[in-house]
């Protein structure tokens, strides 16, 4: 997906290539074919738009289809109502659909929302049994066919179908190119990261299973129209969800046109196969198809879209090397004071934490931690592996629940909030192993930090280049977040989290894996930070470059505060000596 | 060479050969006007439809000695290839035996053809395949299929919008329930067998044993046929008009994994007539064995299925005969009284112990399309469809189907068509009622 390309001329193209191609058809079958085409390709888009962009694999797409097909058949055999208003309803019921799926299903991450979402066509299927709907029938209308979209020309089909094609590319597109499809995005690469970047990963979530059930649930009532007959398996069965995957699959995931380059590929092929192999040597069409399939997929096992792009694109870099050398960037102008916090230290209190205490089963990550932390302080929290450092982290930004203590942000409770609404707060933080979005620039990732405070989408951008200026990675800005250097990850998770404005930073062992120069250079950008008031707390195991960061240590050990003061101070207490040294050091010491 | 392209001349035996002389000859008429380059616009234009016509002339002459096409549009891949596979025999039986008889006599001997479409394994495919053939075929005259019921409906949607007659086997009161006018259905509708079934159940046994069943036992599946036969009986006054008390209605959703909970039902209940209606062969299979295991089986419990699945060969093929023993099913055909030939015939072509209602019926349908075809005088698709509207028979094919006469409703529906009873007697399903159709004496359970 390139955010600059323009889609709409080329999706004009190809809708107005294959409308003439369709006139130009006279033989009913391929009419029928070209429609079914279209079929799949809007069902693998109605898939691609939630489970190609989230990442969260959904086998029940069939669930949203058969509604749709059931509904629309139904409502014109019961109270003959014409599908030409039964589709748009589809499209409502689809999206209500979606929201009483995703509500309870988007607790289960990965394989099990997948497996979860298998479920749903399943259980329809039994139910629309149940109900006595083995077959029913589309009637035919002979009276006024066309107020019932039905048409003795094929083509009219063929060109509905279009209209269904181009509005969900439409669709599409106009969600990729905005937050929604970048915060799709996001979650896919890292749900925790997108979450901690101030993403309401639930919402966004919740907003795609409703557009992608809407889209399937109005393809499947147009699919009834077509087939004129329903069955609960012709629509709820696995195939249905399968066959929205595979065209997606297999045409290229996360893309406007990977879905239409499926369709328009596999469908034509399972009926050339079926016509040509099925009276000689009747399954084979199968073997031949699934072949094919496995073929694709390893040869370009992102889709044909990405193989075809990455192709066409390194030839053109091949050819504008030499150009893009001498181009400039333009150089962002430092704007760090849009960060800006406060001008002076005014040493008012911004976290307070109060007996916090959190157990896994009988182990005491943090027990009973109190402690404050100043407007424009450095703060390092120290402490040997296993301390409870990171789980406290953890507990200040949401990631998990405490058992008991209270944590206050401003003097207000944050206890109990997502972690998109603690980082709207004003809590920002970094990992100890970094999490990019690593198929996005380093601007993207950024710009997925700064939609927390940003109205627009303009804003947001001019957000995330300013803080990638605060930090000093301009220069490689564009480039993908997967190729770039440790150090340049960590500067841009950094950035990430500045982009969202917090009041304070929590960074995780940010200078981890760092070599003494990189530190040296990462301490100036968080020194920085601080200048502009913002308040930092660090994680950290070494104490050697902390020592010369930081304005007050607190120690922890076993999960409690062990100590706590300026660095002079907590060096030389035996306590902390002895945690971390053991006590023959203290004797020594 | 026996015909000179005489003008005039128009003995059958010699359409193409004077045909092609006239096409010869008005291109060289025309030839030769070009090259004295004072034709008019007008001239040529006779010519050409000269020309027009002589082709005309030579397309009929052929289709008048050429085969008349039959389509069979049934599963040849996918789950239920088989069926499509043995029905396809079926067909072709009936085609090669109409053809060795002289063919269609109305049409000057032509021979009939089949041209055999896959509809896999899915509506879909099925629907694909019809549009298909009926772009690719343009002059079939009728067809035959599609075994599954829910592939009938949806060929019949593409058959009907083409205006080409087809006639079938399957059951759903649907499909002659759209207000179509070329589907033409040979077996009694699931609502009429379940209407038929249990009175004639009830009769059997009462002749057969002397005593009236009082106690009904209903184990079923979810699937479409086996909810399509049981509704009406569950619902209708059935039950009420024969005395019957439904003491046992389990349903269950296929496969079955544990068959005890359902057959410990029925032995705590105690039947006296058990409708045992499942479709996959493994849970067939479960039941009757479980069935045998609790001392139900083997004809102590009169126990009747419906429909062709309980007389597959497949089933003889994966359980021990003796605990299919006195199983008892209604089926819209099945090989009778006077049939030894053609069952002889399709054992040997198709390597299957007997035959069963789908070839048989298949075969049978081809036999109707030639009759309508005779009847109407024509290769045209229309026209078949009128004469199979008129038609009414008593014998020839008609002797293929229970009821013995082929004549159809408004609806497409044939109006005498009759449930036969087939009984498991020596690891063979027989017909056993009605007793002039039957190749085996009925033997009743009794406890």
């Amino acid at each position: 997906m390139s955010r600059t390309g323009r889609h709409w001329p080329w999706i004009a193209a190809f809708a107005l290539a294959y409308g003439a191609l369709a006139l130009f058809v006279d033989n009913e079958y391929y009419q029928l074919i070209m429609t079914v085409v279209l079929v799949w390709a809007v069902m693998g888009l109605a898939w691609n738009l939630l489970s190609g962009y989230s990442g969260l694999i959904s086998f029940g797409h069939a669930a949203f289809f058969g509604l749709g097909a059931y509904f629309v058949a139904l409502i014109q055999l019961t109270w003959g109502i014409s599908p030409w208003y039964g589709i748009p309803l589809a499209a409502l019921l689809g999206g209500v659909a979606g929201l009483v799926v995703g509500v309870p299903t988007f607790r289960l991450r990965g394989h099990y929302f997948a497996l979860a979402m298998l479920a749903y066509p399943l259980a329809l299927l039994y139910v629309f049994e149940w109900l006595g709907y083995q077959e029913v029938a589309v009637p035919m209308v002979r009276d006024a066919p066309a107020a019932y979209m039905q048409f003795d020309d094929g083509r009219v089909y063929v060109l509905i179908g279009l209209g269904f094609v181009v509005a969900a590319m439409l669709i599409t597109r106009l969600v990729e190119r905005s937050r929604f499809g970048m915060c799709l995005l996001a979650i896919k690469q890292d749900e925790t990261a997108a979450e901690a970047a101030g993403i309401d990963t639930l919402a966004w979530k919740l907003r795609a299973i409703v557009l992608s059930g809407a889209m399937a649930a109005a393809i499947g009532g147009f699919y009834a129209v077509v087939q004129l007959v329903v069955t609960p398996l012709s629509v709820f069965g696995v195939l249905v969800s399968a066959q929205a995957l595979i065209v997606a699959m297999f045409g290229g995931v996360g893309t406007v046109w990977g879905p239409v380059i499926g369709a328009v590929t596999l469908v034509p092929l399972s009926a050339w196969l079926d016509a040509e192999f099925a009276e000689r040597l009747p399954g084979i069409q199968g073997v031949i198809y699934g072949v094919a399939i496995v073929g694709v997929v390893m040869l370009a096992p992102e889709g044909l879209f990405w193989k075809v792009r990455d192709v066409v694109r390194r030839r053109r870099t091949a050819s504008a090397r030499t150009e893009s050398a001498a181009a400039t960037v333009p150089a962002a102008a430092a704007r760090a004071d849009g960060f800006r916090v406060a001008d002076v230290r005014t040493g008012r209190t911004v976290l307070t934490v109060n007996g916090l205490t959190k157990a896994f089963g009988g182990l005491r990550a943090v027990d009973d931690v109190s402690l404050e932390v100043r407007q424009g302080e450095i703060v390092g929290i120290i402490g040997p592996n296993g301390a409870g450092k990171t789980t406290l982290f953890n507990l200040l930004n949401g990631f998990i629940a405490p058992d008991a203590g209270e944590v206050l942000l401003d003097g207000r409770s944050i206890l109990g909030k997502a972690p998109n609404r603690i980082c709207r707060g004003g809590v920002g933080r970094t990992f100890q192993i970094v999490k990019p979005f690593r198929r996005m620039s380093i601007a993207d990732n950024v710009v997925i930090g700064a939609y927390v405070h940003a109205g627009s989408d303009d804003d947001a951008r001019a957000l995330a280049t300013a803080a990638i200026a605060a930090v000093g990675l301009g220069d490689a800005a564009e480039s993908v977040a997967g190729s770039v250097s440790n150090e340049q990850l960590r500067l841009m998770e950094l950035a990430r989290a500045l982009a969202s404005k917090p009041s304070i930073l929590l960074l995780d062992e940010i200078f981890a894996g760092l070599a003494g120069s990189e530190v040296e250079r990462l301490m100036q950008v968080i020194r920085g930070l601080a200048a502009l008031g913002i308040t930092i707390v660090i994680i950290e195991h070494t104490m050697q470059a902390m020592v010369q960061l930081v304005d007050r240590f607190i120690v922890l050990d076993h999960g409690a505060v062990l100590a706590a003061g300026p660095p002079e101070a907590v060096t030389r207490d035996p306590a902390v000596i002895e945690a971390y040294l053991g006590r023959k050091w203290l004797e020594d010491a | 060479m026996g015909c000179k392209a005489a003008a005039g001349d128009t003995r059958a035996g010699c359409w193409p050969m004077q045909a092609g002389n006239v096409i010869l000859g008005a291109m060289q008429h025309r030839t030769g006007r070009a090259t004295r380059s004072r034709a008019t616009m007008r001239e040529r234009l006779v010519h050409r439809a000269l020309l027009l016509g002589a082709l005309l002339v030579t397309a009929t002459g052929i289709t008048a000695q050429e085969s008349v096409k039959v389509g069979v549009i049934v599963p040849l891949s996918g789950p239920w290839a088989r069926a499509g596979e043995v029905m396809r025999i079926g067909a072709e039986m009936a085609a090669e035996h109409i053809n060795a008889a002289g063919g269609i006599e109305a049409l000057g001997g032509a021979p009939l053809e089949l041209v055999v479409y896959d509809t896999g394994d899915s509506v879909e495919r099925a629907k694909n395949a019809a549009q298909r053939m009926v772009a690719e075929e343009p002059d079939l005259v009728g067809i035959t299929g599609a075994y599954l019921s829910s592939f009938t409906l949806a060929v019949s949607e593409v058959t009907e919008r083409a205006e080409l007659p087809m006639v079938t086997l399957s059951y759903s009161d649907l499909i002659t329930g759209r207000g179509f006018n070329y589907i033409f259905q040979t077996s009694p509708t699931g609502v009429r067998q379940a209407e038929d079934a249990m009175p004639l159940l009830v009769e059997l046994a009462e002749r057969s044993s002397g005593t009236l069943p009082e106690r009904l036992g209903i184990v079923m599946d979810s699937t479409a046929a086996s909810v399509a036969f049981v509704k009406p009986i569950q619902e209708g006054e059935t039950l009420d008009t024969l005395g019957l008390d439904l003491v046992v209605d389990e349903t269950f959703t296929p496969p079955l994994a544990n068959a005890t909970p359902l057959i410990q039902r029925v032995r705590a209940m105690r039947p006296d007539l058990l409708l045992l209606l499942p479709t996959a062969i493994s849970d067939s299979k479960l039941l009757l064995e479980k069935m045998n295991e609790f001392g139900l089986g083997q004809g102590r419990l009169p126990t009747v299925s419906n429909g062709a699945a309980m007389g597959d060969p497949d089933l003889a093929a994966n359980m021990d005969h003796a605990l299919l023993e006195g199983v008892m099913t209604t089926v819209a055909n099945w090989a009778v009284a006077g049939q030894d030939e053609i069952v002889a015939e399709y054992i040997e072509r198709s390597g299957e112990p007997w035959i069963t209602q789908n070839p048989l019926c298949t075969y049978g349908h081809v036999w109707i399309l030639k009759e309508a075809l005779e009847q109407a005088g024509a290769a045209d698709r229309n026209a078949v469809a009128a004469a199979i509207r008129s038609m009414d028979m008593t014998d020839g094919p008609a002797r293929l189907f229970p009821g013995g006469r082929i004549r159809f409703d408004e609806f497409g529906r044939r109006i005498d068509a009759e449930l036969l009873v087939v009984q498991w007697q020596d690891g063979v399903p027989k017909t056993v009622f009605p007793p002039q159709a039957a190749v085996a004496e009925l033997i009743w359970p009794s406890r």
